[in-house]
């Protein structure tokens, strides 16, 4: 099922006026955007985004700056790893929980599952920036911090994505296995393992992907690692420091994504026609290995990092909650948060998603176009959202628009790699056709590439305008952008009731923006 | 939640790396392994390139070391290369005085740096007045150790880019030509920085909502503040006076592109606080044996003498925590304590 919605093609869709301007509707954004834009600019800082621009043709090549660069890189990519690994272990165990398929033929009741699904909701809905900082709090500034920050609202994410796989499988083998008598487990394994396992193995590379960005990001908030060496640097205005450390985070992050799309496509993408091939079970003994592998390189990196699970026993009690000042609490300007909140996120999707395929038409279907747009985007993805809003405030005030572009930034380089990778999917027939037919390169690109994806394309910037939600606290430096800002603030006054209250509000919308972009989903994937 | 849809959706996201292209050579087979593998250990990587609890997550790493180190750590107010070559200098000297090993543990932001001394995992801390206040009511029995001798009465100065043509003032009144401006503090946190010049505007009259865009920035640092306002991302800002002064006197502070509009009044501000169980960690009389050290440098000696020229200080000074009242107050006016 996972490659349903991309590969098919949609004969039909031609036929729809509507289909190929879908995915460029949101672009609309643009013009509110735009038109505010120039009375946001205050253009004092131009000289040091030149600055900026110009170090980046001429990082510091000292010998000092690259090895503090490359040591905080391997912590941050320690971090990533040890989170993910965590995650992994802890979200097979809650999936395999929270599966009904797997409570129907253990114990013979399906309702555990949805107690333990609606639970695991609440771990999800917090940011890992958010499970850090507290955290912090309650353990003190220990690497096991991080590692667990990411693995916490990964464990469940993976764990509900598992589920999902699990119970969507179809039953009819493990019918058959059970009524022959097999026991429940071995039943479970034999039926639903292989068919469970290029889904699986997807999802968890791209989950490693996420990590390495997350774990960038909660340097950014002082949690140690490469994340910790940009912030200092930006904020010392050192710039050349700066690239030098961006520069080995993107080659760093180009080559794991192009390392996992390749292990993925030899795992999951066999020739068929392929006769010299190791004959059955080449690559389930490669997988084994690498599985074997990594819980003996998850203690070797632990070590490394001083990760201290024991850590975790010496808690502190949060501070001030004894002195906690409700009434204050309700006072804060919770309206005015909210919706400062739900504006920034659809401002940033909108903007994400309606920019990917409308820039992808611009550039055109030419390789230098395409060269520069993946390049843009690639530096979307590397640079933490926290950053680009510090380097937008030299140009911008602070204020909505400027979060939304920051956060927008970030997302575009997410979804548009998305975009420019399931277009290839597509294939060329469609879009070659048009072109022998005599319509134009763009207008090819537009009806025979990106119509077809076009649903799915905005099914998937529902889920992503979710994520963005819980992203938002991560742009409340740019001030005046909602909860985050708010949470900032209370966070250096140390207004534990405050916080605690903030967190509680952005779980909760969070879930209700699950919902709200699950039926949306639904009903664009239906639509068609 | 939690339907097909969903799943579909999620999906998406690794559609991308499933596509099928050109498949893969056979002899890369054992590559695939190998590059997973190396790229998996290249966090190995981290105590070859760094030594031990090189980057951030330190803290623990002393840990572990058994808990007779002492870990000191300061407020990052000025720029990292500064904080690193100030602070290793006093771990190092204060090793020598009192014969246990000592370790600067940098911080990212202010609260970080509160925290880290409430959950204790930093043992002596150079504080902000504000900061200093935080930590002490977060930790019971935490000890005021010394100051500075230009702490007693610590100065803020307002600056403005020479591009905003903004003029030098004499009396406090003066604040109210900032009405309109585009004006920068240094941390959220800070004392000299955000702290009691708030006080000052707020004595003047001038709100945070009536600077330009209806609210004042936040730069993070002193430095900070002094590079944005001098390339004229904001008019304004405010910086304390021994980072100013040190910044002219090194040229990092450029007098054609920006000047000192105002000196304030004197007040409270850095010291050094101690956790309250050092006695018992490193023995009867430590607390005392650490305060007489820092109280004993003089410029005399060619090490101290380095630590004080970076501090900006001729020596550390007895301080008490009866002395940051009015900090106290001042930031309980202004919410930044509770």
């Amino acid at each position: 099922m996972s490659t349903a919605p991309l590969s098919q093609p949609y004969p039909l869709a031609l036929l729809r006026p509507a289909a190929p301007l879908l995915p460029l509707l949101p672009a609309l954004v643009l013009l509110p955007v735009l038109a505010l834009l120039p009375g946001l600019v205050h253009g004092g800082g131009w000289d040091l985004i030149g600055r900026f621009a110009l170090a980046a043709l001429t990082p510091s090549l000292d010998p000092v700056v690259i090895q503090a660069a490359l040591a905080g890189l391997a912590i941050t990519l320690g971090m990533a790893l040890l989170g993910w690994i965590a995650s992994l272990a802890l979200g097979v165990v809650l999936g395999l929980a929270s599966s009904r398929v797997v409570w129907q033929v253990c114990g013979g009741c399906r309702w555990p599952a949805g107690m333990i699904r609606r639970l695991l909701a609440l771990p999800r809905s917090i940011h890992e920036l958010l499970w850090g900082l507290l955290l912090l709090q309650l353990v003190g500034l220990q690497p096991v911090v991080a590692v667990l920050a990411i693995a916490i609202p990964y464990g469940a994410l993976v764990a509900r994505v598992l589920a999902d796989l699990l119970d969507g499988l179809d039953s009819r083998r493990l019918e058959a296995l059970r009524s022959a008598g097999a026991p429940a487990p071995a039943a479970l394994l034999t039926a639903l393992g292989p068919p469970l396992l290029p889904g699986l193995l997807s999802y968890g590379g791209y989950r490693l992907e996420c990590a390495l960005r997350s774990a960038t990001l909660l340097g950014v908030f002082g949690l140690g690692g490469l994340g910790t060496d940009l912030k200092l640097t930006l904020q010392s205005l050192e710039f050349r420091e700066l690239w030098t450390g961006l520069w080995l985070l993107l080659a760093v992050m180009l080559t794991l994504e192009t390392l996992l799309g390749w292990l993925r496509r030899r795992w999951l993408m066999p020739r068929r026609l392929d006769l010299r091939r190791g004959g059955v079970g080449g690559r389930g003994r490669e997988m084994l290995l690498l599985l074997l592998a990594l819980p003996p390189l998850a203690l070797l990196v632990g070590r490394a990092l001083g990760v201290d699970p024991q850590a975790l026993l010496h808690g502190q009690p949060l501070p001030g909650l004894d002195s906690a000042d409700w009434a204050g609490v309700w006072a804060l300007p919770w309206l005015q948060l909210v919706a400062g909140t739900l504006l920034l996120t659809l401002l940033a999707a909108a903007l994400a998603v309606g920019l990917a395929p409308l820039q992808l038409l611009l550039a055109g279907p030419g390789r230098w176009g395409q060269g520069v747009l993946r390049f843009s985007w690639a530096l979307g993805r590397l640079w933490p959202p926290p950053l680009t809003a510090l380097l937008l405030l030299f140009l911008l005030q602070p204020g909505v628009i400027t979060a939304a572009l920051a956060l927008g930034f970030h997302n575009l380089g997410i979804l548009g790699r998305l975009l420019l990778e399931s277009s290839e999917d597509v294939g060329p027939a469609v879009e070659e056709a048009l072109s022998c037919a005599g319509s134009g390169p763009r207008l090819a690109l537009l009806y025979g590439r990106l119509s077809p994806m076009a649903r799915p394309y905005l099914a998937y910037g529902a889920y992503r305008a979710d994520v963005m939600l819980r992203e938002t606290v991560v742009v409340g430096l740019v001030g005046a952008a909602g909860l985050g800002s708010q949470l900032l603030e209370s966070l250096s006054a140390f207004a534990w009731d405050q916080v605690l209250a903030l967190v509680a509000v952005y779980a909760l919308l969070t879930l209700a923006g699950e919902e709200l972009s699950d039926r949306l989903r639904r009903s664009l994937l239906a639509g068609h | 939640m939690g339907t097909g849809g969903t799943t579909q959706a999620d999906d998406l996201a690794d559609i991308v790396g499933q596509s099928l292209r050109m498949p893969m050579p056979i002899r890369l087979r054992a590559t695939a392994m190998v590059a997973g593998l190396s790229l998996a250990l290249v966090p190995l990587l981290a105590p070859l390139t760094g030594g031990p609890g090189a980057g951030l997550p330190p803290a623990l790493a002393q840990q572990s070391q058994g808990l007779k180190v002492l870990r000191i750590s300061a407020i990052p107010d000025q720029k990292p290369e500064k904080l690193n070559r100030l602070y290793p200098l006093v771990a190092q000297e204060l090793s020598q005085q009192l014969g246990v090993t000592v370790k600067y543990v940098p911080m990212v932001d202010y609260p970080a740096a509160v925290s880290a001394f409430r959950t204790g995992d930093l043992d002596l801390v150079w504080f902000g007045g504000l900061t200093g206040v935080q930590a002490r009511l977060q930790k019971s029995g935490a000890k005021v150790v010394a100051q500075r001798d230009i702490d007693a009465s610590f100065n803020s100065i307002f600056i403005a880019s020479t591009r905003s043509g903004l003029q030098p003032f004499r009396q406090q009144k003066g604040l109210t030509s900032l009405k309109g401006r585009r004006f920068t503090f240094g941390s959220e946190s800070s004392t000299s920085g955000r702290l009691m010049p708030q006080y000052f505007l707020t004595q003047a009259g001038v709100k945070l909502s009536d600077f330009a865009d209806g609210a004042p920035g936040f730069s993070g640092s002193h430095d900070a503040t002094i590079a944005l306002v001098s390339s004229g991302a904001y008019d304004a800002g405010v910086v304390n006076e021994q980072v100013w002064l040190s910044s002219l006197k090194d040229g990092k502070a450029n007098p054609t592109k920006v000047i000192a509009l105002w000196k304030s009044p004197g007040y409270q501000d850095y010291h050094w606080i101690a956790q309250p169980n050092l006695d018992q960690r490193f023995g009867k009389g430590f607390s005392s044996r650490l305060t007489k050290a820092i109280l004993a440098w003089r410029p005399s000696d060619p090490k101290q003498k380095q630590i004080l020229e970076l501090f900006g200080a001729q020596k550390f000074v007895p301080a008490s925590a009866s002395s940051y009242g009015r900090i106290e107050q001042v930031g309980r006016q202004i919410g930044k304590i509770r």
